[in-house]
């Protein structure tokens, strides 16, 4: 029961992802960080078949580095995006696929606009507003549905994310250990905090 | 005479993880394998599946091959260090194949490996993991991390994913530059680090246990005997774990070894000197 | 003259030299010059940027001076499009040891996979060696010691406090040989690289190149009116030094411009090396 989800907003993107790492029936690790950072404005939210996510997602990420270093200077997000559906889509149809659902955010510096892809291990691609994978579809796609606008500002986006959270602990039926926050805007990608001590009870 | 130069001109160092297409092909013309790593595979259609059918025991308790499996096995990190403690009990079904398993294997002076899982898998690739470190020390002139341990064996364990590995290991180590450094390694190619772990069918008693009482900043006698006390309840609780509790902290300078004790004598130290598993009784009722 | 010695690679002369690996020298003899030169907790490179043409957009042709990883920049002497497949594989290198160490390369293990490269390029046949030396600089991960090493096209590499490959490499590496200093601080390492190409480089800052390192920081590209600068206040100080000496006793008359010059005034943009 992997949490992913992503926002847009006026000009920045929110990416969240459950921090929870499950095997059987014990939760190994409770701070796991289902993200790599592919270049200065993309980053990427996995989850999927255990093994195949970070093996995936760091082959994906050495790739992009490459990139930086060989042109010097960064793809962009809708770049970006258009490489892991490629190789998601070999893979697909090689002898053993990854099975990886992926959430694309970035943020385009010469469009000036944030973006979003959801990608899922049948290699559709798709940008979007605001994007789940998992479980989290069912609570959170309706939520954002009401919710969310295009031009709505950081705080909104935070504060839209927190009622999405709120839900999926409410309802999901495994604990998910809260979520990895992390912001792309303008200055790049960094962790924005996210407390987690509030309880929250079905009504 | 340009083939016959060809032939023989092949670099010493061709298996240093340089690859290089349009020279290696040629090169490696005339190299035997070093240490093999191509099984002879048998006739069938899809060994994968076929190994499946053939030795899982929980879809079906007949199968004719019963490997050896059930454990318990945890390690930890503490302001000490890390522990590292595992039972010694190997199963193979219903059958105790040995009680005497050595579950902790010593890749170097500071860097140890568990084993959970398939005892053959474990054994073979965790010495290669060994055989592996050594050359890094010899070609980087340092000790490995333990970072770059256990990645090159989630690497390996995960080109075998789904072809039937059966292992969960954790590797750990302190080094000069990363500190105490504890991951979990399993077949399907996970690999996490973190601060404790316990693998192993005995997992879940185990970690009951330790969660309860962990704490970072524990002293060194009072991590060891958590560790010691949270096999015991393991084995106690699990039937595929017994045998003796086999106990290692790993320090800066290295590992050291702390015993490898019979479970019974400990689990009757513990009932009857501090009153603990109530639920058995020493005389008829 | 070498007697069908040379011809195919991977054969000795009975004097038990490789010809082609010694052509490839010469060949690294012709290109610019590349200086390196380590201070605490920096290093810098310098090169000598061929003059460009009338039409040339500056701006956009490539330098000899390139990133590996992060914390890696290689300089070369010799043939420029040899560099170039050279630098992609150790990039590719690079990136393939982050993927499957986790750890980003250490500033030898780069320089030896690159000697790597080239050394096979000695010993198989239907190829020819790299024409090119490389200076590898760079600070390992967690480190705050700068590396400085030198490959050359045989595949022999070694390190450095302070050295030069390329055209006219002897006078500057006499030079360094002279002033370099243990731990130097930021500015006087500076000094020193461009001091060191002035050796060679008669035309001055327009044709000169510096990178800076430093740890944990992204390279540094000396912007040229910064060079300018320093290229103004050396010559000042030399003219004053020389003024100073003139009015001291008259000092012997060996000039610092050695044979090299005949070279720099070559007409720009010809030939393949850089």
């Amino acid at each position: 029961m992997e949490v992913l989800l992503g926002i847009t907003g006026k000009d920045f993107c929110i990416v969240a992802a459950s921090k929870a790492a499950m095997r059987g029936a014990s939760i190994l690790k409770a701070n796991d960080d289902k993200t790599r950072t592919l270049n200065k404005n993309t980053l990427m939210a996995f989850s999927g078949e255990p093994g195949d996510t970070v093996q995936f997602a760091e082959y994906i990420q050495a790739n992009i580095q490459l990139y930086s270093m060989r042109n010097s200077s960064d793809l962009s997000p809708f770049e970006v995006s258009s490489f892991v559906r490629a190789e998601l889509a070999k893979s697909l149809r090689s002898r053993s696929p990854y099975t990886v659902n992926l959430l694309l955010g970035g943020y385009d510096s010469i469009k000036q606009k944030p973006e979003l892809y959801w990608i899922d291990y049948l290699a559709s691609s798709a940008p979007v507003p605001y994007a789940a994978h998992g479980y989290a579809q069912y609570y959170c796609l309706s939520i954002l549905d009401k919710h969310h606008h295009p031009d709505i500002s950081f705080e909104q986006g935070m504060k839209i994310l927190r009622m999405c959270t709120d839900e999926l602990k409410r309802r999901l039926p495994i604990d998910f250990k809260g979520v990895n926050v992390k912001i792309i805007d303008k200055d790049g990608i960094r962790e924005e905090p996210y407390s987690d001590d509030k309880q929250v009870y079905a009504p | 005479m340009n083939a016959l130069v060809s032939r023989y001109s092949q670099p010493a160092y061709q298996h240093e993880g340089h690859s290089d297409n349009d020279t290696q092909k040629q090169l490696a013309l005339d190299v035997a394998p070093s240490l093999s790593l191509n099984f002879a595979l048998p006739p069938i259609a899809s060994t994968a599946s076929w190994l499946r059918a053939m030795t899982d025991d929980h879809a079906n308790p007949n199968v004719p091959i019963k490997l050896a499996h059930g454990t318990t096995t945890l390690a930890f990190r503490f302001k000490g260090g890390i522990i590292v403690a595992t039972d010694s009990r190997a199963t193979a079904g219903n059958w105790i194949a040995s009680q005497t398993v050595k579950k902790v294997i010593e890749i170097n002076s500071c860097l140890l490996g568990t084993m959970a899982g398939g005892a053959a898998d474990c054994q073979y690739w965790l010495a290669y993991l060994g055989m592996q470190c050594r050359l890094h020390e010899l070609r980087h002139k340092r000790r490995i991390s333990v970072a770059a341990a256990s990645k090159i064996l989630a690497n390996l364990v995960y080109s075998y994913k789904g072809m039937g590995l059966s292992m969960g290991t954790m590797c750990a180590g302190v080094t000069p530059m990363e500190g105490p450094a504890l991951y979990y390694v399993d077949n399907d190619g996970t690999r996490l680090a973190g601060n404790l772990f316990c693998v192993g069918s005995g997992q879940t008693f185990a970690y009951g246990v330790l969660d309860a009482e962990y704490k970072y900043d524990m002293e060194e006698d009072e991590a060891l005997e958590l560790g010691r006390r949270s096999i015991l309840a393991a084995t106690h609780r699990d039937a595929y774990s017994g045998g003796f509790v086999n106990l290692y902290h790993i320090k800066e300078e290295g590992w050291v070894r702390h015993g490898f004790n019979d479970t019974n004598p400990l689990f009757w130290k513990y009932k009857l000197e501090k009153g603990e598993f109530s639920n058995v009784t020493s005389q008829l009722v | 003259m070498a007697s069908g010695y040379d011809r195919a690679l991977s054969v000795f002369s009975p004097d038990g030299h490789v010809f082609q690996v010694e052509y490839a020298l010469e060949a690294v003899k012709r290109g610019t010059c590349a200086v390196a030169v380590k201070g605490s907790e920096i290093v810098v490179l310098g090169c000598e940027k061929r003059s460009a043409m009338k039409l040339q957009d500056t701006r956009i042709t490539p330098s000899k001076i390139s990133m590996v990883d992060h914390h890696v920049c290689l300089a070369f002497a010799g043939l420029n499009a040899d560099a170039r497949i050279l630098v992609d594989r150790a990039r590719l290198e690079a990136q393939s040891h982050r993927l499957t160490v986790e750890d980003p390369v250490t500033v030898e293990y780069i320089t030896k996979y690159v000697a790597g490269v080239q050394q096979r390029y000695t010993q198989s046949g239907g190829v020819r060696p790299f024409g090119i030396s490389t200076l590898i600089v760079g600070f390992d991960p967690e480190s705050k010691e700068a590396r400085l090493y030198q490959t050359e096209p045989s595949g022999i590499y070694s390190a450095w406090k302070a050295n030069a490959i390329g055209r006219s490499s002897k006078t500057v590496r006499e030079f360094l040989e002279r002033n370099h200093k243990p731990a130097m601080p930021r500015t006087e390492t500076i000094d020193l690289t461009i001091k060191s190409l002035l050796e060679v480089v008669q035309t001055g800052a327009k044709n000169i190149e510096i990178a800076i390192m430093a740890p944990g920081k992204e390279v540094e590209m000396l912007p040229s009116e910064e060079i300018e600068k320093v290229v103004e206040r050396i010559n000042r100080e030399k003219d004053n030094d020389a003024a100073g000496r003139r009015g001291g006793a008259a000092t012997g008359g060996a000039s610092a411009q050695g044979p090299e010059q005949v070279l720099t005034s070559r007409p720009a943009g010809e030939g393949a090396v850089e």
